[in-house]
């Protein structure tokens, strides 16, 4: 009896040298990135900038933060949130011929996995570079901007759109045939129905990200809060950068709140 | 909204619920059209010049081949920072992860604090966060994986402690009822199941990370962004299409290892 | 009246579905298709609003030749035939008032038809057919909130709206528990006795068949072995329509019988 216990313990998969290995993999690549760690900060300007960083939240801008006009936080933002739904909109329009083309259920092989990999391609290019490609055709402003944020959008938003594609109820379509109703019919009342509840919950879910990403675009000069930003910290102007990161935690965290709601809403009706 | 009544021939008198989708697209058309105004959308623009977009692309074929020299130093910083900050963040967000979960702390001030600082991490945009740290730590490398690590923080974090809530806290209870203490019934009882899915989350972000890490550069935080920010600037597309290439091969095969490695784990 | 004369069925993989059917319904006919899976049950139904083809031989529903209906006739033809499936298929994510109503949407304008507006008519029929299954207040309910139950009376209440004088059942209670089962077919009896609609239905269970039904027809390998009242169905029938397979089981009862019965309790 002892014997076939010991035989059965023997059988048990030895997994300790697949750890060890992954464990020694792990810790080289480790080692290796430290060595891209470098200290190359100002010999004190570090902690006194962090300094005045802390202090700049503590006491913002009020005039900035309080001014309606054109240059206040207040329509900054506003046109932030306008690149970011424009673009949000756009991006998820032409998301959808994409998110069909990458089907497996509706497209043949090759169809789906060229588009795949174009998707893939859109996604990789950072948005930095559609910025400055854009800002040639549109000129600076957030026009570009929102041309960006319409393309930087489609990789996530296709890619989620095919799962839901994938997941059609198709017994309902064999309902219809048998009340007579014609091709469009079956996709109008058939199919949209099922797919409008998702795609708008995931594009609700993108546009939470566009906001925070069109922080980025102010970069290249494509409009929105993020340029403005960038001029007030490379000239030093600390309660102007407090005034500017205040109102964009608040409007990020508001907006957070509201999607999480009205996603949970959409899918759980 | 005024409601309306329908009567059936029976007498039955059945309130209607009206539809609120006409009222959401006058709203998001309403939105549109102002949105439209303030970004100074224009089809105009787009039809007569949108073809200068191609142009810039086309002028990335073919990439130049002799600039590839140049792109590995940058490619390892940024595959370096993403990989130290992934690796780290993922590492603290563990104990941040189960101080939030509310199932495992008992006091709801405590969880909710955690919450709270996991939550303000994952406000400030990453690039804005590299930004910061580029004035305090100086140019460089270390600016870049202090911003991916703290982004990873809050998203590992975020997602374990959801996890941790809603696990089934049966095992827990059955393992301190034989006699573990809360930490070894922790570790027999929960890591077990939220091993999988904590090993993919921070898989995940490890592959967005990489991504994102390649723009850091342009606000000075290292990697490929410093040497796509110039070579952007002086308008040598040749060089770009090189260092996207570089980037999107990169990319691609960490994300297969990446993904084989997660579904895996599933 | 639904008239079978001599007709086959043979899938383009060469199976038989039916062979030399002879079959004749009367209109207000309670029927229940018994047999195998796979003996042909749902083959027979499906051609009647000819979701299949037939390959030989005649069907006629209610005068009109089913074989020689092309493109729109086939549309019109069907859509005064009900029917019900076991997975309920309804739409999801959509109310159930939203459901029964795609039953008239080939009636409807065709910007109505784009929009999807239906006028107050309309709402009205279909809330009455609501009622008549006794789920009128679920109307505005998001129909992936109901019971399986529930599902199925809004299935049927988007077949009774289209005011058809047939509905074919395929399986409707094979997917619900037995107390469910039950009210359902209550369901079927009530508006096949008050509104004279022929009922075709494929079912498992042979004791519901015999409980509900006024007539049986059994189905094996395609071929009707048995056609009568309910009254004259004996053990031995049964025996015979479900022959060789699990026989033992069946012996001495009439308890639910094919090798696929779904019961969840």
């Amino acid at each position: 009896m002892s014997e076939m216990i010991e035989l059965k313990l023997n059988e048990q998969p030895s997994k300790k040298r697949q750890y060890l290995l992954l464990g020694g993999i792990i810790l080289a690549m480790l080692l290796w990135s430290l060595t891209a760690i470098t200290f190359s900060a100002p010999d004190d300007g570090g902690a006194k900038i962090a300094g005045n960083i802390i202090k700049g939240i503590l006491s913002p801008d009020m005039q900035l933060l309080w001014n309606f006009t054109s240059q206040g936080v207040f329509y900054l933002l506003f046109e932030t949130i306008c690149i970011a739904f424009l673009g949000t909109i756009f991006g998820a329009i032409l998301s959808i011929p994409f998110a069909f083309l990458m089907a497996p259920s509706v497209v043949p092989k090759p169809v789906y996995l060229i588009t795949r990999f174009l998707v893939v391609v859109i996604r990789t290019i950072p948005s930095l570079v559609y910025g400055l490609m854009f800002v040639r055709v549109s000129g600076p402003g957030p026009f570009a901007g929102v041309l960006t944020m319409s393309l930087t959008s489609i990789g996530m938003v296709s890619k989620l759109y095919v799962d839901v594609i994938e997941d059609i109820d198709r017994g309902i379509l064999e309902a219809m045939d048998a009340m007579g109703c014609t091709t469009f019919e079956k996709i109008r009342f058939g199919i949209i129905p099922q797919l409008i509840a998702n795609f708008s919950s995931i594009t609700i879910y993108r546009f939470d990200m566009n906001l925070r990403d069109a922080t980025i675009l102010g970069l290249v000069g494509a409009g929105g809060i993020g340029s403005p930003l960038i001029f007030a910290m490379n000239s030093y102007r600390w309660h102007q950068v407090g005034s500017i990161l205040i109102g964009l935690v608040v409007l990020i965290l508001i907006v957070e709140a509201i999607s999480n709601k009205l996603r949970a809403k959409l899918v759980n009706g | 909204m005024r409601k309306r009544t329908l009567t059936l021939p029976n007498g039955k008198v059945v309130t209607e619920q009206r539809s609120k989708v006409p009222l959401i697209c006058a709203i998001l058309l309403v939105f549109i059209i102002v949105a439209m105004r303030v970004t100074h959308f224009s089809f105009r623009t787009l039809a007569t010049n949108g073809h200068q977009f191609f142009v810039i692309l086309g002028a990335m074929f073919p990439p130049h081949l002799d600039f590839l020299n140049r792109v590995w130093q940058p490619l390892f910083d940024t595959i370096k920072m993403s990989f130290l900050g992934s690796l780290l963040g993922a590492l603290v967000a563990v104990p941040l992860a189960v101080l939030s979960a509310t199932n495992i702390v008992k006091s709801k001030l405590l969880s909710g604090f955690f919450k709270l600082v996991l939550s303000i991490m994952r406000t400030l945009p990453t690039i804005v966060m590299a930004l910061i740290a580029t004035f305090i730590f100086g140019l460089g490398t270390m600016a870049g994986t202090l911003a991916i690590f703290i982004f990873t923080v809050s998203y590992v974090g975020k997602l374990t402690y959801e996890q941790i809530e809603s696990l089934d806290m049966g095992t827990f209870e059955a393992l301190e009822s034989l006699g573990l203490t809360r930490l070894q019934a922790f570790r027999y009882g929960i890591v077990p199941q939220i091993l999988p899915t904590y090993l993919s989350t921070s898989l995940f972000s490890f592959e967005g990370n990489l991504r994102y890490a390649a723009i850091l550069g342009y606000v000075g935080a290292g990697g490929l962004g410093i040497i796509l920010n110039e070579q952007l600037g002086w308008r040598d597309y040749g060089n770009v299409g090189m260092i996207l290439t570089v980037l999107i091969v990169t990319v691609g095969l960490i994300e297969l290892i990446s993904q084989t490695a997660r579904q895996k784990l599933q | 009246m639904i008239k079978f004369e001599n007709v086959s069925k043979i899938y383009p993989n060469g199976h038989v579905g039916l062979k030399n059917v002879d079959l004749q319904i009367e209109q207000g006919e309670f029927v229940a298709i018994i047999g195998l899976s796979g003996a042909g049950k749902s083959t027979l139904l499906r051609c009647v609003n000819k979701m299949h083809d037939i390959s030989s031989g005649k069907l006629t529903v209610n005068g009109v030749n089913v074989t020689q209906l092309k493109g729109k006739e086939i549309r019109r033809f069907r859509s005064k035939i009900g029917m019900i499936f076991q997975s309920f298929n309804l739409i999801t994510r959509t109310t159930v008032l939203g459901n029964v109503l795609v039953s008239l949407v080939p009636e409807l304008s065709w910007w109505r038809r784009l929009l999807g507006v239906y006028p107050a008519t309309a709402k009205i029929a279909g809330l009455k057919a609501l009622d008549n299954v006794g789920i009128l207040d679920k109307a505005y309910t998001r129909v992936d909130q109901l019971s399986g139950g529930q599902q199925q009376r809004v299935a049927l209440a988007r077949t009774l709206v289209g005011d058809p004088d047939i509905i074919l059942a395929d399986e409707p209670v094979a997917a619900l528990d037995p107390v469910t089962a039950k009210i359902v077919m209550d369901d079927f009896q009530r508006i096949n006795r008050e509104m004279n609609i022929s009922i075709l239905l494929n079912i498992h269970h042979v004791d519901l068949a015999v409980a509900y039904a006024d007539r049986i027809v059994g189905i094996r390998q395609g071929e009707i072995v048995f056609d009568g009242p309910t009254s004259a169905v004996t053990q031995e029938i049964i025996d015979e329509i479900y022959q060789g397979h699990g026989s033992s089981s069946i012996k001495g009862s009439l308890e639910p019988v094919a090798a696929e019965v779904v019961v969840d309790a």
